[in-house]
């Protein structure tokens, strides 16, 4: 990934190959000025051509593969003043710069060279302050009003993933406005259109909300990635399966199990929910019985993701308030404690065990003795192997409710499943100790051929024996 | 005696086989062998302790002797020290890593403030050598020791001055210093992985181990450390601490954009990454962008590469956090952190969408609080200039949009005042020559002058408590119609100028001449009281009570004060009031 040895040999290379202007270096130890250099050899290459970012390409990379706005790009790079001085590099640091390309997270300059940068090409810029630090400058480095010269290899990109599993890949073709992006629960409208394998299955448009779009048949991986989505992008999306239509394919599309699937959506407009922040506690309790009913729409028909976004909204919105008076906090207690408790399911039916732990201990912070907890965690250790934490939990169920008759098969399960751990772990172990065993043997055999040859040795040891008893008597 | 006892069970335990000594057998070694270390017998323990015979006895028991031989050597009073220290290597090459290990962090848990320093000194190489002994499975023994020592090491107090932590009196900065050489071994091995093409993965145990320590060390002691400038000390311990920290990071594979740009960028949680706010505390994320902006340290391994805006924008999560707090070094901290990231944003240049973002919202809102409630009179002197700055950085319609949702929101007729204030200069601009604007001129002006020049409450508003208020719209009012001729009526103010006379201007004149009247009358009947009770000599008018504590009475003399400095702040405020009546008068009479 990292090609740090590679680009040394590219640099080498390149000295050798070009003419007259190979690197930085040259430019500034000729007595010609910078600026003349890239006025007479540079390409403009901003927007409209101010000529305040100029570029000179000295070496091609592979031709047709350029970043698209969003992409995740590894370069290495060496900036420098005017009067030659280096203020910054990636290759002093070892370490190629990494960052997403037209977000505005680097100076203009760069988001605007960079995209016009091929993979592997190396080139040199020119930028006006305009472009660059203008007449802030960057403490302590760069000085006001500089104009900066920057010799940038761009060494790999690609789209940005935007789910923490990279389930999810963005790729822009063309940039939204603002920093106002759609949020759980806002109603969105958008042109999508959907390829399966070079097949366009799916092309409308359609409106939805967030969290919901399982109801106009969108699959998660669009929903998922609506946050991130501004108003008037046009991107493309990377789903895989679990974010496409999972295992099960989808019949109307004619799509089989575990196909990936990408889609191009342009999000025209949408109207944004209310946040957190912005609701009192009253409209919370009001939409989070609303949001419960949503989500055990979706879990009764097995769309188990869904569901969880629908409970993790109640989670979101209730975890911190306290409420005033018994009977609100009542409320809260109990939405946030069927939240849980049905998260809990889910997860479990997702194979997500951990966080099934995790949300009946929940539960159980509000209620220690909750029945469904103890045996839904229980279920969760079981299938993650830990057979007598499992163990546990179900005779706890019992304790609880002594009729459960579930918990009590479960329980022989467990012990089932402990026994033959056991057996296993003998026959395993059973070996093991046999092999020990002959190993010591053999040890103890050179062992004692050592001793017979350094008796000398022992004979000091043996003398200082007799001294320390002495001391201790 | 008991030495004796020692020799015994050390005699029995050499006849036992397969190192199955009873719990009676560590007992009595334990016993025996602290009174001897305790009396002074150091020597002839260690003599037991080396013989090759006692081998598997020692390495069984031997770390029991820990804690004696550890309160020995701390306290250096033994004429024994050097068979005590080498009873302790000892013990470290016998006994096993893992007992050893929990020995040790036992003496380092139980050290008072008063000997933090003292232990770290004596215990940190031993905790080196014996976490290195355990090769490949040390990573949450590591992890363990760093936890236990930093917690140790951020109770000492912080130095506060430059003479403070040159002096390091209770040992911060050295302790510092040392944590640094004990983690050096194992941030090497991640080195190494890293550099080799990333061979260490994200969940490497070591490293995350490294990264919390890092991580932790950032939000305690660092957050709390006001670092000084090379200039004003050139060889800062701390200093170096969190540079080394921040080279840290950046050697096991965290990258300190990526860091920085962490809450913003946040990509879409999925279950199962419950540990993003345990790995990466904001508090921490915090401190860290205030070492790199604020203090610029380790700006040789940041990239100068980054936009001011993007910069800001990451920043803002921070600002917020810190100014959210009430501790006035948290405060400072946020404060200065604001403040830097500001001067690097051209003025005039932050688009209104910023706007949109929520930490634009509630980081103003904060720097509110912090104008009007803190008690620290440099930290609101501090937050308005900020608060200034960023004004001055947004671009006109952004100064506008914010101007009105700041009205909106802040419910301080101080703060209302002073974004009035910064309204008229706005407009006094616009007014000049090439300035003209779509903001602070014609049909969007008009829609803020009405959130100024607005009297909710009536005639009934308090107009004492929305004095600053009521006097900036007043002087922007008058302001507007001398500056701007009727004929040109740039501002829109002309047309709208008869609405303004009826929501206004008329209330605030019945508001007024009421308030005056009570308050005169008030005056006078005080002043006849006191001539009456001047002759009981005591009367108390009214009682105050603050916080369920009763203010000493309020004597006649200082309700009159009170009740005459209030009728001059109407005249004050009925003088400009009077002003814009005449202007008005004088521009309708030739249309009459």
């Amino acid at each position: 990934m990292r090609g740090t040895s590679n680009k040394r040999e590219i640099l080498g290379t390149r000295l050798c190959m070009s003419g007259e202007m190979s690197s930085l270096e040259d430019i500034f130890s000729t007595n010609q000025c910078p600026a003349d250099v890239f006025a007479s050899q540079g390409i403009d290459v901003t927007p409209n051509g101010d000529r305040g970012v100029c570029k000179i390409v000295k070496q091609h990379g592979v031709e047709g593969e350029k970043p698209m706005i969003g992409d995740r790009v590894c370069v290495h790079y060496t900036g420098r003043l005017l009067n030659g001085k280096k203020f910054d590099s990636s290759l002093d640091r070892k370490e190629p710069f990494v960052f997403n390309v037209g977000k505005g997270q680097v100076i203009k300059a760069w988001d605007i060279v960079i995209c016009s940068m091929q993979k592997g090409e190396v080139c040199l810029m020119l930028c006006k302050p305009e472009y660059a630090y203008s007449s802030a400058g960057s403490p302590p480095k760069v000085p006001p009003n500089a104009t900066l010269v920057f010799e940038i290899e761009l060494l790999s990109f690609r789209g940005e993933e935007l789910t923490e599993d990279g389930g999810v890949v963005r790729r822009i073709k063309v940039k939204g406005e603002g920093y106002y992006n759609p949020n759980e629960g806002a109603t969105v409208h958008a042109h999508l259109e959907g390829w399966c394998g070079g097949r366009l299955f799916d092309s409308r448009d359609v409106s939805f909300v967030v969290g919901e779009s399982e109801d106009v048949d969108v699959p998660l991986g669009v929903d998922r990635a609506m946050e991130k989505i501004q108003k008037g992008e046009c991107c493309l999306l990377y789903l895989n399966p679990k974010y496409g239509y999972g295992k099960e394919g989808k019949k109307e599309y004619d799509i089989g199990s575990n196909a990936e699937l990408l889609y191009e959506v342009t999000l025209k407009d949408f109207e944004k929910a209310k946040e957190s922040w912005e609701m009192d506690l009253k409209e919370k309790l009001e939409h989070a019985v609303l949001v419960k009913q949503k989500g055990t729409q979706y879990f009764k028909a097995g769309r188990y993701n869904f569901a969880v976004i629908q409970y993790q909204r109640i989670v979101n919105w209730l975890e911190m308030e306290c409420g005033a008076g018994k009977e609100q906090q009542q409320a809260i207690q109990a939405l946030l404690l069927v939240a849980h408790l049905n998260l809990a399911l889910c997860f479990l039916r997702l194979r997500e065990y951990s966080q099934t732990v995790e949300n009946c201990n929940k539960v159980m912070e509000l209620d220690p003795v909750n029945e469904k907890a103890l045996y839904r965690r229980g279920e969760a250790r079981l299938l993650r192997n830990e057979f007598s934490m499992a163990l546990m939990d179900f005779k706890q169920v019992l304790q609880v409710n002594s009729f459960n008759r579930a918990a009590r098969s479960q329980i022989a399960i467990c012990q089932r499943k402990i026994r033959e751990h056991h057996e296993r772990d003998k026959k395993i172990y059973a070996n093991m100790f046999q092999r020990f065993a002959e190993h010591d043997a053999k040890v103890g055999r050179l062992k004692r051929k050592k001793e017979e040859s350094g008796i000398s040795d022992q004979n000091k040891q043996g003398l200082k024996r007799p001294c320390l008893s002495q001391d201790g008597s | 005696m008991a030495l004796e006892q020692l020799c015994d069970v050390v005699q029995r335990c050499q006849a036992i086989k397969d190192e199955g000594f009873s719990p009676e057998d560590y007992d009595l070694f334990f016993t025996a062998g602290r009174t001897c270390i305790e009396q002074g017998n150091s020597a002839q323990v260690l003599s037991i302790l080396v013989d090759e015979t006692n081998k598997n006895i020692v390495r069984c028991m031997g770390w029991n002797l820990l804690g004696p031989i550890v309160q020995i050597l701390l306290k250096k009073e033994d004429r024994n020290l050097h068979h005590c220290h080498a009873i302790l290597t000892h013990l470290l090459e016998v006994c096993s890593p893992k007992e050893l290990l929990v020995g040790l962090l036992e003496q380092m848990e139980e050290a008072d403030t008063g000997s933090i320093t003292e232990t770290v000194n004596l215990l940190l190489k031993p905790l080196q050598t014996v976490l290195l002994r355990m090769g490949m499975k040390k990573a949450s023994s590591v992890g363990m020791a760093l936890s236990t020592l930093l917690s140790q090491v951020a109770r000492l107090p912080v130095p506060v001055t430059k003479e403070e932590e040159e002096e390091d009196a209770c040992g911060l900065c050295h302790c510092c210093t040392a944590l640094l050489q004990f983690v050096k071994p194992f941030v090497e091995e991640i080195k190494e992985g890293v550099k080799d093409n990333n061979r260490i993965s994200k969940d490497n145990e070591l490293r995350v181990e490294l990264l919390k320590f890092c991580m932790k060390s950032l939000s305690n002691p660092l957050l709390e450390v006001q670092l000084k400038d090379p200039d004003t000390l050139l060889k800062s311990p701390l200093r170096d601490f969190a540079t080394e920290i921040l080279i840290i990071l950046s050697s096991i594979g965290e990258s300190l954009p990526d860091l920085l740009s962490r809450n913003v960028l946040k990509r879409r949680e999925v279950p199962g990454f419950l540990e993003e706010e345990v790995r990466y505390p904001k508090e921490s994320l915090a401190c860290l962008s205030h070492l790199l902006f604020v203090d610029h340290i380790a700006v040789d391994i940041f990239p100068a590469v980054l936009s001011p805006i993007f910069v800001l924008q990451c920043n803002m999560e921070y600002t917020d956090l810190l100014l959210s707090r009430t501790e006035e070094s948290r405060l400072q901290k946020g404060l200065a952190l604001y403040e830097k990231s500001l001067i690097r944003v051209e003025d005039n240049s932050l688009p209104v969408d910023l706007l949109e973002l929520k930490t634009f919202f509630s980081v103003p809102q904060n720097l509110v609080k912090v104008m009007t409630l803190c008690p620290d009179q440099t930290l609101r002197t501090k937050s308005l200039k900020v608060f200034q700055l960023s004004i001055d950085k947004f671009n006109t319609e952004a100064k506008y949009k914010f101007f009105k949702g700041m009205l909106k929101t802040s419910h301080h007729a101080g703060v209302e005042g002073y974004i009035i204030k910064n309204i008229k200069n706005q407009i006094d601009f616009s007014l000049k020559p090439c300035n003209g604007n779509d903001w602070f001129l014609g049909k969007h002006l008009l829609p803020l002058l009405r959130l100024v020049l607005c009297f909710p409450h009536g005639p009934e508003t308090d107009l004492l408590q929305n004095l600053d208020r009521i006097m900036e719209s007043l002087n922007l009012l008058r302001y507007l119609l001398i500056r701007d001729k009727e004929w040109e009526n740039e501002t829109g103010i002309w047309t709208e100028l008869y609405k303004i006379e009826d929501s206004y201007l008329k209330p605030l004149r019945t508001g007024l001449n009421m308030s005056k009247a009570h308050y005169e009358a008030e005056l006078k009947s005080v002043k006849e009281n006191k001539k009456i009770s001047s002759k009981d000599t005591k009367a108390s008018v009214c009682t105050v009570t603050v916080d369920n504590e009763k203010l000493p009475n309020m004597t006649p003399e200082m309700q009159i004060q009170v009740l005459q400095s209030a009728v001059f702040t109407f005249d004050l405020i009925e003088s400009v009031l009077t002003r814009i009546e005449e202007i008005i008068e004088t521009k309708e009479r030739p249309l009459s």
